[in-house]
């Protein structure tokens, strides 16, 4: 039996394609540096945090309640006191130029009025051209004032709800556990498509495929032959992916190896079937590498693998259903992160193994009608 | 001169003829703003939010309305274990409320409320536990359950951007992101084309300077960037409602100059590498990447640590940044961006140098 299946002629088949990618340095390289780098700079370089604001301090007060509500705000690390000064305008320029995140004025009767109950404002300027990050500023400013103004009541006693919140899967919150799954499944739609479109159309290209049509071999075994050894070698860059997210950023595996691997695999038979679609459309290698950018800029920016998916607007959410990136992104995140199962990732694992049968399935069907 | 102009027409009627090129080439610039301009949000908004209320009195009532009028959370209806609505990511986070709930707080003592939040994304778990605080405050003080007059209150002034529309931060970015990634990419396609149809060895034959035959294809490719400037920036303006907030002729000197350093950048590509399409492809995802990344167009420049915000300096799109938001938003002119020019300029020229030198060391003596 297994002597038969290393005499077949699809064995040969295989024996081709590995060695004509193992002689293809590049195809190597594309293999190994892009996914590298690709989880390095996202998961480094992505960085939500609010902290280490620039804040300006204008303190015409000058008492102690001034200078603990400064340092109140400084505690934490979300603001760092970059200057103080006596100017309000010169507090307003620094911040329109950009040189400060934000600025805060204390009038000079502020203590005064602390203690004799009157209530006071403090002034509070924010560079409003990160809208988000401008927010989030102005919500801990706002949030920090009023917890010193109730510290500064004698009588204040603790309020009589108390939340207690609880982080599940992330205590520390890290922000890097929640990109590093997304980039993972980011990588492998990229290298997946790529390489495998580069394959098939590269032997259009060179008008081998036609040399190839003259063998007895079948289409499906000339299709399949080309699938197997890039499906061994993107299952590498899945082990790759996760071995970089384990040890570099130290996100936990909670879930089940195996089905982890499983359902990785479905999706990298998504993108292969990705990848052989677009080499039936294209012409050249140079059609190709444009068309794989307008297939994989909406899956990958749809997919909730930088900025989560229920923040989009209505339309964008229904669309990442149709997605199978945002479904593999879901599994990923589920698996390491929270530990579920299949029990509770069944509708995920069902999508996309509906789009790798059909993803397969038709762009194999166009394969063999462009051979016949 | 004049073979600058005329390596410049050629390669235009070359673009032309390549149809599918041509129109991704307007479609995919236009494709990208508005993925990225309609879909990129970083504020959370209707995150699905569920409350189990066993309490069931007016009270607790009045606290779940309150937390649904923030207009940030989305009602889910959920019965049973509250982890397993998050385990199926049904819902991001689960507000319990204690069956003596009212009775405790009536009788003066404090009730616990839990609150269990997904931290898998942790940007947005922040937000949840900060937005149900406040909310909570703000039930407390208006139950007169706390005094009510704070005695400081922060008046506070957002500058430029008082509505805090995220469209106004996100797509001035866009325009640099797009602006890097396309034109460059035509760019080294196109030379990488010449080196694979041989076509190439006829130039290095003819006395054509290898400097003019850069200039004569980056001029080519300056002009379809341009076109794709325009029109971008022009349906950006329409759709988005961006409109100038001070002096725009640091933007008008800008663009060119950007695109003229993106279009140098894809040569400078196509001259180093070697004729095979995967290294134009594994290089062209490096500059999306850091165009994307590394440039402060998502997150804050100051995000970036330590050994990549060095790499960040000489990302031209980073400096492109700084001038399109200051067209757009904050309209601080000249004395504000007069160093993104520079920089941008410097390193157009470096990698103009940098194509030339490698196309030159193939060419015949002469």
């Amino acid at each position: 039996m297994l002597r038969q299946f290393f005499a077949s002629r699809f064995w040969a088949l295989v024996r081709k394609e590995i060695s004509q990618i193992l002689r293809n340095k590049q195809l190597i390289i594309l293999l190994i540096i892009p996914p590298t780098l690709q989880l390095l700079i996202y998961g480094f370089a992505l960085n939500p945090d609010v902290h280490h604001l620039k804040l300006g301090v204008v303190d015409y007060a000058q008492t102690a309640d001034s200078r603990e509500l400064v340092s109140a705000l400084t505690e934490n690390q979300i603001f760092d006191v970059k200057t103080i000064s006596f100017s309000e305008t010169a507090l307003a320029k620094q911040v329109e130029a950009g040189k400060l995140n934000a600025g805060i004025v204390i009038p000079p009767e502020f203590s005064r009025y602390l203690a004799s109950n009157k209530p006071t404002q403090v002034q509070v300027f924010i560079d409003g051209v990160d809208a988000n990050t401008a927010g989030i500023a102005s919500g801990y400013i706002s949030q920090i004032v009023r917890q010193y103004s109730l510290q500064q009541l004698q009588s204040a006693t603790s309020p009589p709800i108390n939340t207690q919140v609880i982080f599940l899967y992330n205590q520390g919150l890290t922000s890097s556990w929640f990109f590093v799954p997304g980039v993972m499944g980011l990588v492998i739609t990229l290298i997946g498509t790529i390489v495998s479109s580069i394959t098939v159309v590269r032997e259009k290209d060179t008008g081998t495929l036609e040399q190839l049509l003259m063998t007895p071999a079948k289409s499906w075994e000339i299709l399949l032959a080309k699938v197997v050894p890039l499906f061994v070698l993107l299952m590498g860059d899945v082990l790759l992916a996760l071995s970089i997210g384990r040890v570099i950023f130290g996100v936990p595996f909670r879930g089940n190896f195996f089905l982890f691997m499983a359902l990785s695999g479905l999706y990298v038979f998504v993108g292969i079937g990705i990848g052989i679609m677009l080499a039936t459309v294209c012409q050249s290698q140079q059609q190709v590498v444009l068309t794989t950018f307008f297939i994989n800029l909406p899956m990958v920016q749809l997919s909730g693998a930088i900025a989560p998916i229920e923040t989009m607007p209505k339309f964008f959410q229904y669309l990442s259903i149709v997605n199978p990136l945002s479904h593999y992104i879901a599994i990923v995140r589920g698996i390491l992160l929270k530990g579920v199962g299949l029990g509770d990732l069944w509708l995920h694992a069902l999508a996309l193994a509906v789009f790798a049968i059909a993803l397969l399935a038709i762009s194999t069907n166009r394969f063999r009608s462009q051979l016949s | 001169m004049k073979r600058i102009v005329s390596q410049c027409i050629k390669e235009l009627a070359q673009f032309r003829r390549d149809r599918l090129t041509l129109a991704l080439a307007f479609v995919l610039p236009l494709m990208t703003l508005l993925i990225f301009g309609f879909a990129i949000r970083l504020e959370a908004k209707d995150i699905p939010l569920v409350v189990q209320d066993f309490d069931r009195s007016n009270l607790s009532q009045r606290y779940t309305e309150r937390l649904f009028a923030t207009n940030q959370f989305l009602p889910v209806e959920w019965q049973g274990d509250a982890e397993k609505a998050l385990d199926r990511s049904l819902a991001r986070a689960v507000v319990i409320i204690p069956p003596d709930f009212s009775r405790r707080i009536q009788a003066n003592k404090i009730s616990d409320v839990q609150v269990l939040v997904d931290g898998t994304d942790a940007n947005n778990a922040r937000v949840v536990k900060n937005s149900i605080k406040a909310t909570t405050q703000s039930f407390l003080q208006s139950e007169n359950l706390v005094p009510s007059t704070a005695s400081v209150t922060p008046v506070t002034r957002l500058w430029f951007n008082p509505g805090r529309k995220e469209s106004l931060y996100i797509v001035p970015g866009v325009y640099a992101v797009v602006l890097w990634i396309f034109p460059s990419l035509l760019a080294a396609i196109a030379m990488v084309r010449e080196k694979e149809k041989g076509t190439i060895l006829q130039v290095y034959a003819s006395d054509l300077s290898a400097g003019e035959l850069v200039l004569g294809k980056a001029l080519a490719y300056l002009a379809v960037g341009l076109a794709m400037a325009t029109l971008i920036m022009g349906l950006g303006a329409i759709i988005f409602q961006l409109r100038f907030a001070g002096d725009p002729t640091p933007l008008l000197v800008g663009t060119p100059l950007y695109v003229g350093t993106s279009v140098m950048f894809g040569t400078m590509l196509g001259a180093r590498t070697s004729n095979q399409n995967s290294a134009v492809q594994g290089v062209a995802l490096v500059g999306f990447l850091t165009a994307l990344l590394l440039s402060g167009f998502i997150y804050p420049l100051s995000n970036i640590p330590f050994p990549l915000s060095l790499v960040s300096n000489v990302i031209p799109a980073r400096y492109f940044i700084e001038i399109t938001r200051d067209a757009y938003v904050r309209g601080v002119g000249w004395s504000g961006v007069w160093f993104s020019l520079v920089m941008i300029g410097v390193i157009g020229m470096l990698l103009f140098n940098v194509a030339r030198k490698a196309l030159s060391r193939m060419q015949l003596g002469g």
